[in-house]
């Protein structure tokens, strides 16, 4: 049987640490790969996972379920993310990304990706974080929540702590300079054609 | 929200990107698009930044925390949020929050490290002067065969004081959960004065026997020196005695000739 999260938090309220443990589990990935993105610094994201659920196992008698569970987790690593760049003052967040590894990345290759598009993609993918480096913290969280983990935009507001018109502004000035940067990149945006056949 | 739609309002076109916008806007947004390139331009270049960030996936992570124990610490509240995983684990109590695999599943305690620390720091030192106070091997040097006896009881005395804050260390940690910080406090307290008496005790024995070792050896030394210098009288005057029957020997041959 599959339980829900709110089942699993009231049991842990309980003491049932097995059930604390399944949340653990399964929230894990999402909340190390946010705060990943947002401070790009792959130790450090790890810790504030760490740092996260080791804050809502100890604040958890006062989650009164207001909010959803995850988006109370969310909340805790955005504010652990926040501590973190404000401790490094704005100091680069992502390190350059390293060369790619020919051999490595054979060895990684699925049964469909070729080799040349498994490299087109880490290159992208490095250019994207990269770009992603460059926008301010509440563009770049936005952008993270939205695009990498599905939020609404009054979702995202509510994390956020500002109106749900600011958002979308963090999402389209957060777009547009990734899209700039990209450009200059050399990663000239192609058309979207499921976009072409809706215009 | 509005049915209608104004050229230029990229709010509106960031919830028709992302499909969160009223029908009738949707709808209004739909017709703009086709009716103005710059619109439909800047909606296309948003979805085609949005397909690359699709690209971007952080690396594998090796996570797997877990709690296995309802102490998690307040202890360390007054600490900064983020600090390395080793000084995280190292500052929890056993039964707190850990990541499998990385650490033991139940980190020494405060106490036991300090406690490890001290017996630790005391072995070194007794190391070091017992390296220190070696004698270099002369048979001659008496007291320092009988010292090598109290070292071998000191050793034995050592291992067996180990052993028993191995027993101590485990015993505790086995304690219940319920023992309060006071309690953990006094005990790690009486435990550290402990190791400091033994550290003091082991000090003092090995000072008085440094003082022995130094004694017998200057005694030693003494001796030698004095037996060296005998030697050395010894054999100038042999030599002056030969120089002495050479110069008889020349004086004689000269005034028979």
């Amino acid at each position: 049987m599959t339980w829900t999260d709110e089942d699993l938090v009231a049991r842990s309220k309980g003491g049932d640490l097995d059930s604390f443990n399944q949340l653990v589990l399964r929230w894990e990935r999402p909340i190390y790969a946010f705060a990943y993105r947002v401070i790009g610094r792959e130790e450090d994201a790890r810790d504030v996972c760490q740092e996260t659920f080791l804050r809502a196992f100890r604040s958890l008698s006062g989650f009164r379920g207001q909010a959803k569970f995850s988006s109370w987790l969310y909340q805790i690593a955005m504010n652990l993310c926040r501590d973190w760049i404000r401790r490094q003052r704005r100091a680069r967040t992502v390190p350059l990304a390293e060369g790619v590894d020919p051999a490595e990345l054979a060895a990684e290759q699925g049964p469909v990706e070729s080799i040349e598009d498994l490299v087109s993609r880490r290159e992208l993918s490095a250019v994207v974080e990269e770009a992603m480096a460059l926008l301010p913290e509440d563009q770049r969280t936005a952008i993270v929540l939205k695009e990498y983990h599905g939020m609404t935009f009054q979702e995202i507001a509510d994390l956020q702590g500002c109106p749900l018109s600011t958002v979308k502004t963090r999402l389209y000035q957060g777009l547009t300079v990734l899209r700039r940067h990209l450009e200059r990149q050399g990663r000239t945006p192609r058309l979207v054609p499921q976009l072409v056949k809706r215009i | 929200m509005s049915d209608t739609f104004q050229c230029g309002d990229n709010t509106a076109l960031v919830g028709y990107l992302y499909d969160e916008c009223e029908p009738a806007e949707r709808t209004a947004i739909t017709a703009h698009v086709t009716l103005c390139a710059a619109c439909a331009a800047e909606l296309a270049a948003l979805e085609s930044a949005r397909l690359q960030l699709a690209s971007w996936t952080p690396p594998e992570a090796d996570l797997g925390f877990q709690v296995v124990g309802a102490d998690v610490g307040v202890h360390d509240s007054g600490r900064g949020p983020l600090t390395s995983i080793g000084a995280w684990a190292s500052g929890l109590r056993p039964g707190a929050f850990t990541r499998s695999g990385a650490w033991g599943s139940q980190p020494l305690p405060v106490w036991a490290q300090a406690a490890a620390a001290c017996l630790i720091f005391a072995v070194g030192l007794w190391l070091g002067v017992v390296r220190g106070s070696t004698p270099d091997a002369s048979p001659e040097v008496a007291p320092a065969a009988a010292s090598r006896a109290e070292l071998a009881a000191l050793d034995h005395r050592l291992s067996a004081e180990m052993a028993e804050l191995r027993t101590a260390t485990a015993a505790t940690a086995a304690a219940p959960q319920g023992i309060s910080e006071a309690q953990m406090l006094a005990r790690m307290s009486a435990l550290l004065e402990e190791s400091e008496r033994r550290q003091q005790r082991e000090l003092a024995l090995r000072t008085a026997q440094v003082a022995r070792d130094f004694d017998s050896q200057r005694q030693t030394d003494l001796a030698q020196i004095q037996r060296n210098l005998g030697q050395i009288e010894g054999l100038t005057g042999a030599e002056v005695r030969e120089q002495r029957q050479i110069l008889d020997y020349l004086m004689r041959v000269s005034e028979q000739r």
